[in-house]
């Protein structure tokens, strides 16, 4: 399968489907394993890499953990194919930014993709769409044990999932939720937010993980232990975590919606208008108004755009994915002009 | 200009010395700038100002600074400048450097989640150890005793033929 035939469609995990997924858009669970009697990547050298490489890509085809793997190698991958891999959550930033034999394998539904090569020699990673850990969960400890029995994992007893970064020994595991928090975010509650997260050992991050930074009212909760405690363990704590956060939204949203009526409709309102009506779009723009018309649809101001729509813009206009779907390179100003129109074109269907 | 010393070469070294309150300008060709150099007090080079530092900062590290992981070759500083080990094996080179720093991290140095598939028994029984040991304190502090009572019989059980500790 080309990378092409990907860029007007989206990944399962931004369905809008699943528990909260007014909220909650998507559960994702990685996992970092990396393979006895090789050093770890930092310390291989060209041939090592290759031989990483080319053991983990065969045993991932041929255990057929899902339905129709396509693997990409990146280290001849195009720079814009990267970015949109990146942009679709199909890898990390870093994975795009790195150097040598390196690749991803995922299904065709973009639930699961596992990195190869990345700051690991393996990144199995799972993402569902909505509040869906557990069942997120089951998927990443099936394939982690399909490929647990044909390959050696480093472990020990004590330090339990040996990693490159002793961040991630033990469980190897992060658990990230996406959520969507526009009325904590206009309300400046989001701080207290951030607060409490952080005394329960989680963390707060953008939309694309890692130092990036918060935009479109999107926030990733993770936790930042990963030993100590057991995979169900960590899952439960962030578990018991999200519904305070969703319920706290909601009320912010019964705050504004009482409180400041006007002003907030007519927000809303203007961010649809905008949508429907701009020639020119940047990127940093769309996220604000889409995450304002995703509030209006929630609080029922807005009936005629679906959840999934709105979840799939968000990914769809994003400079990579733009690109891809032009089949060209464009430059910002290109990029604005082409994000306006299909927005618009996207959103007259109706 | 000739060295003052020997007389001979063409001075390219040129000393200014201060001595009570006086300047005086001094021009050697190298070999005699050696010489006299010599006798000054030497200026620290920058990894021994770096080690100065961190003795300082953390014991720890001085006792590690000196360790090299056999398997992958990285040193201790190499991994605490770069936050990256090199290979599974250091986790047990450089365990005591290691330990306080994990504990930092995650408030804890023993794994208790999942064991692959393909583990030793001898592993997976000692995980499950300490997994029932966790619970059993646990249960010790709801004072949950039936659960406890169990749960130390367990542990009898499974003790049986696995040593402790690592």
């Amino acid at each position: 399968m080309e990378i092409r035939d990907l860029s007007d469609k989206t990944g399962e995990w931004l369905r809008g489907t699943g528990k909260e997924s007014d909220i909650v858009i998507s559960s994702r669970i990685r996992l970092a394993r990396n393979i006895t009697g090789y050093p770890f990547l930092s310390r291989s050298n060209l041939k090592q890499r290759k031989e990483i490489e080319f053991l983990l890509r065969n045993t991932i085809i041929e255990s057929s953990i899902a339905q129709d793997i396509s693997y990409v190698n990146l280290n001849n991958a195009t720079s814009v194919d990267k970015l949109f891999l990146v942009e679709r959550h199909l890898i990390s930033k870093e994975h795009a930014a790195g150097e040598g034999e390196r690749g991803v394998a995922f299904g065709k539904s973009e639930t699961i993709s596992l990195m190869i090569n990345e700051e690991d020699h393996l990144r199995i990673q799972v993402i569902h769409s909505g509040f869906e850990l557990n069942d997120t969960w089951e998927t990443t400890d099936e394939i982690d044990n399909i490929l647990g029995k044909r390959l050696n994992f480093a472990f020990s007893a004590r330090f339990g999932y040996l990693t490159a970064c002793p961040t991630n020994v033990g469980t190897g595991m992060r658990v990230s939720v996406m959520l969507h928090l526009p009325a904590l975010g206009m309300t400046k509650h989001i701080e207290k937010v951030f607060n409490a997260v952080g005394k329960l050992g989680l963390v707060v991050r953008g939309l694309y993980g890692e130092g990036t930074k918060v935009s479109g009212d999107l926030y990733q909760i993770s936790n930042q232990f990963a030993l100590g405690k057991s995979e169900k363990e960590i899952i439960s704590i962030i578990e018991s975590v999200i519904p305070r956060i969703t319920s706290y939204e909601r009320m912010a949203r019964k705050a504004l919606v009482l409180e400041s009526k006007d002003q907030l409709e007519d927000r809303i309102w203007r961010s649809y208008g905008m949508l429907k009506a701009a020639r020119m779009i940047t990127s940093e723009e769309i996220l604000q108004l889409l995450s304002q018309v995703r509030m209006g649809v929630n609080i029922g101001l807005i009936d005629n755009i679906e959840i999934q729509t709105l979840n799939e813009l968000f990914v769809l206009t994003l400079p990579g994915h733009l690109q891809k779907l032009q089949g060209c390179e464009l430059d910002s100003t290109q990029r604005n002009i082409i994000r306006a129109s299909y927005v618009r074109k996207r959103l007259e269907g109706l | 200009m000739k060295c003052e010393s020997c007389n001979k070469k063409l001075a390219t070294v040129h000393l200014t010395e201060i001595v009570e309150n006086e300047k005086k300008e001094r021009h050697f060709c190298e070999d005699c700038a050696q010489n006299v150099t010599n006798h000054f007090p030497k200026a620290p080079s920058p990894s021994d100002i770096l080690t100065s530092l961190i003795n300082q900062v953390s014991p720890e590290i001085r006792e590690m600074s000196k360790m090299t992981c056999p398997v992958c070759g990285l040193s201790y500083l190499e991994f605490r400048s770069q936050g990256r080990l090199g290979c599974p094996m250091d986790y047990n080179v450089f365990k005591k450097g290691l330990l306080p720093l994990i504990e930092r991290m995650h408030g804890s140095s023993q794994h208790v989640g999942k064991v692959p598939p393909n583990a030793g028994a001898e592993i997976i029984k000692k995980n499950e150890m300490i997994q029932l040991r966790k619970e059993l304190n646990e249960a010790v502090e709801k004072e949950d005793y039936e659960r406890a009572a169990e749960l130390r019989d367990k542990i009898y059980e499974l003790s049986g033929n696995v040593e402790d500790g690592d």
